[in-house]
């Protein structure tokens, strides 16, 4: 993955997190769902945003919270899902 | 309603009205009475693809877009609520099957529940955990050779688990939550009819009790750890789009039955229709059924185009046309006094149902706590 379409992602990624959520400033690597900045009810409307932003489907295998844990990690599953392969 | 829908959607919704106009309505008190609607009812709204309506037809559904699955709720729910009831928990577990389930899940099991061969239920709620479904108490164990599961506990207000065929149940697996699809005819399986509900009253719902039932692994939905936070807010999303809609219908019931009974109702030398404070209540009824409906049709495009903003749309929706409902249903007993307190009026039971949803697929508190912290974050945090 190029950093720059790395970098595009968490920025979309975290402007929707930070219109969302009453948090100040969301860091690449912070823990989305160990810090409760993502919630069981907000789970399902960051998965259907990624999915529409980046025009992915989430399906039962991609079902880990390796794949949404961060920034990072979300950046990358994204660009798995669209076909690159990791740095 | 008409100007907001395609010519499409304004046809099926025709269609669905005409449907219960002639087979729900004449019999919706009957059934409210006798706790219970006759499978032949169920078999008509399967053998007209309802049941279906939101699967793609690859599975055997109509592959309707959300805003035509939500016409046909508010029609059922002119007619009936407890039917509609059929509906909403039909497409809660087929729709969170399609999302979560496997290829081969979703071959085997979308099919019969597109065509109403199957009936099912989601069993969530639990005798000690309804808005708080973190305190759920069902549990899933593996077997020794890991090929099945052993399935202990309870649920309860479980709506058509009565007569359902195939339930989708909620519990910890491993302490995680987890979600697994159990046959009715599974051993160990009980299930023990609710009845004297306020409203609601021919929805079968139940209490079901398991006793070491055993299941398949593979009957596992989704993975283990996103039962709670991913497969079963897919399948409330669309009871509450159902449970909306069915609101809704509901209130233009409550409309179209006071707006009739008030300029055909003679008082003095006029019509009850001709009072002021009549024509009050009727004013606000009828302000309501237009908000409701956009409020609804808002929360089905954003599910149709697939947008985050689904959620919080829907549980507007749902909020109000529940809220409005009840508001509505009031009002229509009191416009027609002394008769709208009997049974032979169709607004003592619209009085009964509205009740219930304010509770079912989250309370109207849950709705104001949720939307309300949601409505607070877009001030943004500390130092935003």
């Amino acid at each position: 993955m190029s950093p720059e379409q790395a970098s595009g992602i968490k920025d979309t990624v975290r402007a929707f997190i930070l219109g969302s959520i009453a948090i100040a400033k969301l860091d690449d690597d912070d823990d989305l769902f160990g810090s409760g900045i993502v919630n069981s009810l907000f789970a399902v409307q960051l998965m259907t945003f990624i999915e529409k932003a980046f025009g992915i489907e989430v399906g039962m295998d991609d079902l880990d919270m390796e794949n949404f844990k961060s920034l990072n990690a979300t950046a990358a599953f994204v660009l798995r899902k669209n076909g690159h392969s990791a740095a | 309603m008409r100007r907001l829908l395609t010519d499409s959607q304004a046809s099926r919704h025709e269609e669905f009205k005409s449907f219960v106009k002639l087979n729900v309505e004449p019999f919706a008190e009957q059934w409210d009475r006798e706790q219970e609607i006759p499978r032949s009812v169920i078999s008509s709204l399967a053998q007209r693809g309802y049941l279906g309506c939101s699967l793609p037809a690859d599975y055997g559904g109509q592959g309707s877009d959300a805003v035509t699955f939500g016409l046909l709720n508010e029609a059922l729910g002119r007619g009936s609520s407890a039917l509609t009831g059929v509906l909403t928990v039909q497409s809660m577990v087929s729709m969170a099957l399609l999302k979560w389930g496997t290829a081969e899940q979703k071959r085997s099991w979308l099919p019969p529940l597109a065509t109403g061969k199957m009936i099912g239920a989601f069993g969530l709620t639990e005798p000690g955990a309804g808005s708080d479904l973190q305190s759920l108490t069902t549990e899933f164990t593996r077997t020794s050779g890991g090929e099945s599961l052993l399935l202990n506990g309870h649920k309860k207000w479980i709506s058509c688990a009565q007569f359902a065929d195939l339930f989708l149940v909620f519990g910890r697996l491993e302490r995680r939550p987890a979600a697994c699809l159990v046959p009715r005819n599974a051993p160990g399986l009980g299930v023990e009819p609710i009845c004297d509900l306020m409203g609601f009253r021919a929805a079968g719902l139940a209490q079901l009790h398991f006793e070491d039932v055993e299941v398949p692994s593979e009957n596992l939905i989704g993975k283990p750890g996103f039962a709670l936070s991913h497969v079963a807010p897919v399948g409330l999303q669309y009871g509450r789009i159902s449970t909306a809609w069915s609101a809704l219908g509901l209130l233009r019931g409550c409309f179209e039955e006071s707006i009739a009974y008030a300029a055909a109702r003679r008082i003095g030398g006029g019509t009850v229709g001709d009072l002021g404070m009549i024509r009050s209540l009727i004013a606000r009824m009828g302000t309501d059924l237009e908000a409701g409906s956009l409020l609804c049709h808002n929360a089905c495009r954003a599910e149709d185009d697939h947008l985050p903003e689904a959620f919080e749309r829907t549980l507007t929706a749902k909020y109000f046309t529940s809220k409005a409902a009840v508001r509505a249903a009031s009002d229509a007993v009191q416009i027609r006094g002394a008769a709208g307190c009997h049974g032979s009026s169709p607004v003592s039971r619209y009085y009964r149902d509205a009740k219930i949803m304010e509770i079912i697929e989250g309370t109207t508190q849950v709705h104001e706590d949720i939307l309300g912290k949601m409505f607070v974050a877009r001030a943004g945090g500390p130092g935003k």
